[in-house]
């Protein structure tokens, strides 16, 4: 909020820079001086203008030096209460304080800088709140230690992380230019030194190669394991009667918490380099209200075993569920129908395959044949779709088993739907089958090319589970 | 005393033999009559193109051929598409089906209903239709929307369905 203020007040000193003639240095100095002025007074102002009140119910922000800006939410609405805690703010024993809501989309309430014990008493209360309205005959509060993550843990979150996947697929090509131009500049070095360049061979070259990428990829490693000690150095995971916390960080402490009541769905994601390791990374998400901020409603433990996952989801989703096992390797799995691969290779592939080849042969002659791979490729992506493809139910629950490369199993609670769609293509009619969507709070979840009948069983089930329910589904 | 009957699955009450409620007949004219005005607006550029340009009368006559092909489409698409359309008011929930292709059935519990909607476009005024928008939780994909209906009807429906909705809640 500080910077921002700061950033919308440059334009005029950046006017006055341009203006303003003399040497470089002196300007830098008048700059700077002017930055730093503007930036320490916008604080000061944002500070004073500040205010923020615990009602009896509720807790009002009032901020905003020009626009002024009231919040008002209600204990009720809050979801979760999270804290971040810098390096500077741990010696201060300061925390910035979000909450999760239901509602807005945009504008969530934030305590910039509020004392550590304020926050603990904010989140009782909120909490107490809560379980009052909820259940008088709640069991003393007992905070229980669930899950605590080590060093090793943060080797497998870092090592697992995607997204240096991601980079490396994008530098991937350019690191070989730098290798090809660095064996150049070796080259020429060797040569200048009076050394026989027919000495460094093919071989050589290709190895220099490698070795950069392999260089490349060893930091990219070490970065992402850098960046999940950062993140989730001292990871605890607590129950505090109905409440599900967690923290941890290494400068930046994190702090989040979620209650039970509010899980839509619980995900279970596994990588292909998770995969090897055997962990699995959890998230049990919330309501959303808008397309923004779907990462800050959800609750993530970055690694798991799968017994560890099975454990947790059982006390999440006890005692009316959670018997069920999102492990994606269990055999419980019922598949979904062969017909899903048939559907996807004719209609995705055949088609499109036979289409392309016939343009590209009449355009390009013989080459245009190589449209034909597409086919392959998508049989091979179907295929592997299809195998991973799997749901499994019991009276209260069900699991939905997805993926291409890794797996992704999404459990949920037939009384929280909200509503449910049945579709059929043609080609599903005709082969009586049909796909079941499950739309909830989070997001929509669906089981594709299972029988119609059991589809329509399912949707009956639901729909008598959902009206003949009295708890609420947030 | 906390009881958790069993139920059997095939004694569940079943969507197979509902009678669906088709939608307003104008409002297969009112689709019609839009898809006219559009029809229309697209051989206006066609023929000023084809007056202009001096194409040779082969490509021309494509052009209108392939004009004429979607004309006749969108004038019989509405005939097709929209008798597949109907809803089901039921006790504890509405069912609304669509689709000539894909077909689909939503249904949508009264007690999950947050809010309801009617709206109308002055081109809805005049066949006397309206349109009602229901919303769940869950971001904009949350919503039924069920264009077409006769204005008296979706005001009728979104009285009755506030009215479960809001006696879900109350019970709860």
């Amino acid at each position: 909020m500080i910077t921002k203020n700061a950033w919308q007040s440059f334009a005029p000193l950046f006017a006055f820079m341009v203006a303003y003639k003399g040497d470089l240095v002196s300007k830098l100095i008048l700059g700077g001086g002017a930055l730093a002025l503007v930036v320490a007074t916008g604080s000061v102002l944002s500070w004073l203008f500040f205010r923020y009140q615990i009602r009896g119910d509720s807790i009002l922000i009032r901020s905003g030096v020009i626009k002024k800006k009231q919040i008002d939410i209600k204990f009720d609405r809050i979801q979760g209460v999270n804290t971040a805690q810098n390096p500077v703010y741990r010696v201060l024993g300061l925390v910035t304080v979000s909450f999760d809501t239901a509602g807005s989309s945009g504008s969530e309430g934030n305590l910039p800088v509020v004392p550590r014990e304020f926050a603990n008493t904010l989140r009782e209360n909120i909490g107490a709140q809560k379980t009052e309205r909820t259940d008088d005959t709640q069991p003393a509060k007992v905070s229980k230690a669930l899950l605590k993550l080590d060093w090793r843990d943060m080797i497998r979150i870092g090592v697992a992380d995607r997204r240096a996947l991601i980079i490396v697929a994008f530098i991937g090509p350019l690191m070989e230019r730098v290798g090809e131009n660095s064996e150049q500049v070796i080259q020429d070095v060797l040569l200048s030194v009076n050394v026989d360049s027919h000495q460094l061979d093919v071989g050589t070259g290709a190895l220099l190669v490698a070795g950069v990428v392999v260089v490349a990829v060893l930091l990219l490693v070490t970065f992402s394991i850098a960046a999940a000690f950062l993140r989730y150095h001292n990871f605890e995971l607590f129950l505090d009667g109905r409440t599900l916390r967690s923290h941890g960080g290494l400068l930046t402490r994190h702090e989040h918490s979620m209650d039970l009541e509010k899980i839509q769905t619980i995900r279970l994601q596994q990588g292909v380099v998770q995969s090897w390791l055997r962990r699995h990374k959890m998230t049990a998400r919330q309501a959303i209200s808008g397309r923004k901020q779907r990462s800050q409603k959800m609750f993530t433990i970055p690694v798991v075993t799968a017994e560890q996952a099975d454990t947790l989801r059982s006390l999440f989703l006890a005692p009316e569920a959670g018997r069920l096992s999102q492990e994606p390797g269990s055999d419980l799995f019922r598949p979904v129908s062969r017909y899903y691969l048939r559907s996807r290779i004719l209609f995705a592939g055949l088609v499109p395959a036979a289409i392309m080849t016939a343009v590209l042969v009449n355009e390009a002659g013989i080459v245009g044949l190589v449209a034909l791979t597409w086919l392959p490729l998508v049989a091979l992506i179907a295929w592997r779709n299809w195998k991973r493809a799997g749901y499994l139910h019991d009276d209260n629950e069900i699991v939905r088993r997805s993926g291409l490369l890794g797996y992704r199993t999404v459990g949920l609670l037939f009384r929280k739907v909200q509503r449910v769609t049945i579709t059929q293509s043609r080609y599903q009619r005709r082969k009586n089958l049909a796909s079941l969507r499950m739309h909830m709070a989070s997001g929509s979840v669906r089981v594709p090319y299972i029988e119609h009948e059991k589809a329509k069983q399912l949707r009956d089930y639901i729909l008598y589970k959902v009206e003949s329910n009295q708890q609420a589904w947030h | 005393m906390f009881r958790n009957p069993e139920i059997a699955l095939d004694e569940m009450p079943d969507t197979d033999d509902v009678q669906w409620q088709e939608l307003d007949p104008a409002y297969k004219r009112l689709r019609r009559l839009q898809n006219s005005i559009g029809i229309l607006a697209v051989a206006a550029p066609i023929a000023t193109v084809t007056a202009l340009a001096n194409f040779p009368l082969l490509t021309a006559a494509m052009l209108w051929a392939g004009w004429l092909v979607f004309a006749a489409f969108l004038l019989v698409w509405p005939g097709i598409s929209l008798p597949k359309r109907g809803f089901v008011l039921r006790d504890k929930d509405i069912l609304f089906r669509k689709g000539v292709v894909w077909r689909s059935i939503t249904a949508i519990p009264f007690n999950r209903i947050q809010h309801v909607e009617t709206s109308s476009t002055p081109f809805d005024r005049k066949f006397d239709l309206a349109t009602l928008k229901l919303f769940t939780a869950g971001g904009s994909s949350g919503d039924l929307k069920i264009d077409g209906l006769n204005a008296a009807t979706a005001e009728q429906l979104r009285i009755f369905i506030l009215e479960k909705a809001g006696a879900s809640i109350e019970n709860a």
